[in-house]
């Protein structure tokens, strides 16, 4: 087939009955797992198909297998109308399939336009390489999906949402019929996400058959036109957007029903402050930030992307230095400015990088659960097991954290048992103040229900929580009171009942 | 839920704590190089014999003690070879000029102990990577040693006391290896049932969770270089005595064998893993191979190829052990 690659979509005529690529009976097994079980995933040209389902429920594995990353066990792979044997990733993308993972796949130190040909670079004369062919063949990808990267920058320079522009460009190079976006927008900024959904759109328009793979429900109405769900490696369903709600869908994903994501059990809040926060700026971003927060209250943090939520949440719990402000906990000051005071005098974070910051991953459950407190299961330095057992079966029996003992190693539970291991670590020591950052990142829709009631329970135990967030329900559904940040400052304070979409957003601009 | 727990726990204890991990494998390996020495050489299960490999031990097993729970935080010490040569330098010297065991010991203990520091702050307050910083280290501890001393300390007083720190015995047991039994025991019982110990751990496995914990994690690396420092401050004392002098060449490859046996013992570089009963075990199969080759005839250079085909092959053993776990 001898198609100019920069105009896929031209140079052929696609057959619109012809499926650009169907999976029929797929199997998968792990020793001891079964990933996919008999699964059917059928992929119409010209259309954005979202592929969903829970941690666990056997979307990576499957495309994965597009990829050529995993072989099958069963089943076939036809590509428009022909079988075909997926053997390596070389395979997969020779058939015209170009997945981009999450974790871009593009050498950093390389340009741009070196990354695109990286599978086969022009030649001129003498079998050198014709760089200026690279640079306006790159150019003329980019013009194709209307978006503008200056092919000659180092990739490695770029940020996440232009690198996978990249690899989009590298797609239509390589002439795919099928592009697979995996979890694209989970480190964009709502105008990247616009930005590259135009992309998609236009993806889709010269008929390539676009996977999008997401937790995220308004994404997935908004962009697609047909949904997959798939769960505990089986295939549930199959529909166009149109026939489902939100709750159709988190149903099919599930397997049950959710009433109510955000059962609120607490009562009022009180009017103790737990946490005053008084002028405070670091050297980076915050800038004047001042607040308080009561015991018993939920206070939302929301703001876009760099708005200075982490950092403020780094920066009160005394792990970020401060250069000016003064921090207040249950009426003592947070002096020096350290974790070491701050975890004494009753305030800690919940982090939102639970991998790098949160968990030991290569250590059992108990000793993850009991880090902040084992000085008070230990006599002369001895810790004593047994009371240090008992304490953290306590609260997984009581959390109801699913783990096979308290030794099993924390890295093998999944993303909501890990965060109720996370949150026991701290009310087993004992609180004032809990700092949440991005609570429910990277966790099913199943346990994110019980995540909110636990934060619930926390406000109603007495604790002031501090809640970052991006996600707009959960600011909505939780908060007592909701505080806005732009660019390193705080733009607003208002009560839940004040509080909209609108003026949360209007504030969150600036 | 408490069903399942129980019924996992004892599995854990019986098989999981003492052989479950990499020191199953290192067992065997232990067991079978005993059997195939004493078949081809039966001198080798003569008590001399094991006394003098429990000897050679003793040194290596020592700093190995104070190495593991430095491995165990995700750092490395790569000058105990050079600081093992001028601590004994320096002992020698101290004791020559004050007659005194003590203090002499006391020298050697505060210079180690002060190397170890130095690593520690190093590390800690610069942020420079230790494989570096103790590289830079054990090049100014190997450069330093003869500006201290061209040529080794001689023993001038023959202290009977000092002599036997090296070669006494206590009945039928070496003195050296009973100070490497009770340095082993005191860093076993912390690493395994103090907070201290867990502490330890913690920091190897995650230093920013650690630190968001309220817990200092600098200082819990940095008492893990003191501690290794003070560790060869000993072995350096008695390897003095065992050559009568302070020997600025001694040590050379020392730091290898050293973290050759505590990685062999199955303490990951990445820390947060390891146990020193395994560091035990891997001091014991270098230095039974040592031996081994030395009984059977062999070549001497075999002492250093052999346990470099051991490492690689008990680690790649342990990943397939790994790998066959999963699940």
């Amino acid at each position: 087939m001898s198609v100019d690659f920069l105009h896929p979509g031209e140079g052929v005529v696609i057959d619109k009955d012809v499926p650009a690529l169907e999976l029929r009976g797929i199997d998968k097994r792990f020793p001891g797992v079964v990933a996919l079980d008999n699964v059917d995933f059928t992929l119409e040209p010209g259309k954005i198909h979202a592929l969903m389902g829970e941690n666990g429920a056997g979307k990576s594995t499957l495309i994965k297998i597009m990829a050529g990353v995993y072989g099958k066990d069963a089943g076939t792979i036809r590509l428009r109308g022909r079988e075909v044997d997926i053997k390596s990733p070389r395979d997969s993308l020779k058939e015209g399939i170009k997945v981009v993972f999450q974790e871009i796949a593009l050498i950093s130190e390389f340009t741009v336009a070196e990354n695109i040909f990286l599978e086969g670079y022009p030649t001129g004369r003498a079998g050198s390489i014709d760089w200026k062919k690279i640079r306006a063949d790159s150019a003329a990808l980019f013009n194709r999906i209307g978006f503008n990267v200056d092919p000659a920058a180092r990739t490695g320079s770029l940020p996440v949402s232009q690198q996978q522009m990249v690899e989009i460009a590298r797609a239509l190079a390589h002439e795919a019929r099928v592009v697979v976006m995996d979890e694209p927008t989970s480190s964009l900024t709502p105008n990247e996400v616009s930005l590259l959904f135009t992309v998609i759109q236009r993806l889709a328009s010269l008929g390539i058959a676009v996977v999008y793979v997401s937790h995220k429900l308004d994404e997935v109405f908004e962009i697609a036109d047909t949904v997959t769900v798939l769960r505990d490696g089986r295939h549930i369903s199959t529909k166009p957007i149109g026939e489902h709600t939100s709750d159709t869908l988190i149903q099919d994903m599930i397997g049950r029903r959710i009433d109510n994501l955000f059962p609120r059990q607490r009562g009022a809040a009180g009017s103790k402050v737990a946490l005053s926060v008084e002028k405070l700026s670091t050297a980076k971003k915050l800038d004047d930030v001042s607040f308080e927060a009561r015991a018993g209250e939920v206070l939302g943090f929301f703001g876009l992307m760099g708005a200075g939520r982490t950092e403020l949440a780094k920066a009160i719990v005394g792990y970020d230095p401060i250069i000016s402000g003064k921090i207040t906990v249950d009426g003592s000051r947070l002096a020096p400015h350290d974790t070491r005071t701050g975890v004494r005098l009753g305030i800690g974070l919940l982090t939102e990088d639970r991998k790098s910051e949160g968990l030991m991953g290569e250590l059992p459950v108990y000793q993850n659960a009991s880090l902040a407190s084992l000085g008070a299961f230990a006599r002369l330095g001895f810790v004593d097991k047994a009371k240090e057992h008992r304490a953290v079966q306590d609260y997984v029996d009581r959390f109801r954290i699913k783990t096979p003992s308290l030794f099993q190693q924390v890295k093998n539970l999944s993303g909501g048992n890990q965060q109720k291991v996370l949150i026991s670590r701290w009310l087993m020591r004992g609180l004032k103040v809990i700092v949440v950052d991005e609570p429910t990142r990277g966790i099913d829709v199943g346990a994110k229900s019980e995540i909110f009631a636990l934060i619930d329970r926390l406000a109603g135990e007495g604790l002031a929580v501090v809640m970052m967030t991006s996600e707009m329900p959960e600011l909505l559904g939780l908060s007592d009171r909701i505080a806005v940040m732009c660019e390193g400052r705080l733009t607003a304070i208002m009560s839940r009942d004040e509080a909209t979409q609108e003026n949360i957003l209007n504030a969150a601009i600036g | 839920m408490s069903e399942l727990t129980h019924a996992t726990a004892p599995k854990r204890f019986i098989g999981g704590q003492l052989l479950g991990s990499s020191q199953l494998v290192l067992g065997v390996i232990l067991a079978a190089l005993c059997i195939a020495i004493s078949i081809a050489a039966p001198q080798f299960y003569s008590e001399a014999n094991i006394i003098a490999i429990l000897r050679q031990c003793a040194l290596v097993l020592i700093v190995a003690s104070g190495m593991t729970m430095l491995i165990i935080t995700a750092e490395v010490d790569l000058s105990v070879g050079a600081s093992l040569a001028f601590v004994g330098c320096i002992g020698m010297a101290v004791l020559n000029s004050t007659h005194s065991l003590t203090l002499g010991m006391l020298a050697a203990l505060a210079f180690a102990g002060g190397v170890g520091l130095f690593n520690g702050l190093v590390v800690t307050r610069l942020r420079v990577n230790s494989l570096i910083a103790t590289i830079g280290t054990m090049m100014m501890l190997q450069g330093g040693v003869y500006l201290f001393t061209r040529e080794a300390v001689q023993n001038h007083n023959q202290l009977a006391s000092f002599t036997d720190l090296g070669a006494g015995y206590v009945g039928a047991v070496p003195v050296p290896v009973i100070l490497a039994a009770l340095i082993f025991v005191v860093a076993y019982v912390t690493l395994r049932f103090t907070t201290l110990g867990r502490y330890l751990y913690a920091v190897g496995a995650n230093e920013k969770a650690v630190r968001l914990s309220g817990l200092r994690s600098e200082r819990l690396k940095l008492f893990a270089f003191v501690v290794t420092g003070l560790c060869v401050g000993v072995a350096g004392m008695i390897l003095s005595s065992l050559m009568n002098a302070g020997q600025p060449t001694a040590g050379r490859g020392f730091e290898l064998t050293v973290i050759a046996a505590v990685i062999l013992g199955g303490t990951s570089l990445l820390g947060g893993r390891g146990s020193l009963f395994g560091t035990l075990l891997g001091v014991l199969v270098l230095k039974v191979i040592d031996n081994g080759i030395i009984i059977l005839g062999w070549n001497q250079d075999l002492q250093m190829v052999v346990p470099g085909v051991v490492i690689i092959l008990a680690t790649y053993l342990d990943i397939i052990r790994n790998r066959a776990n999963v699940r």
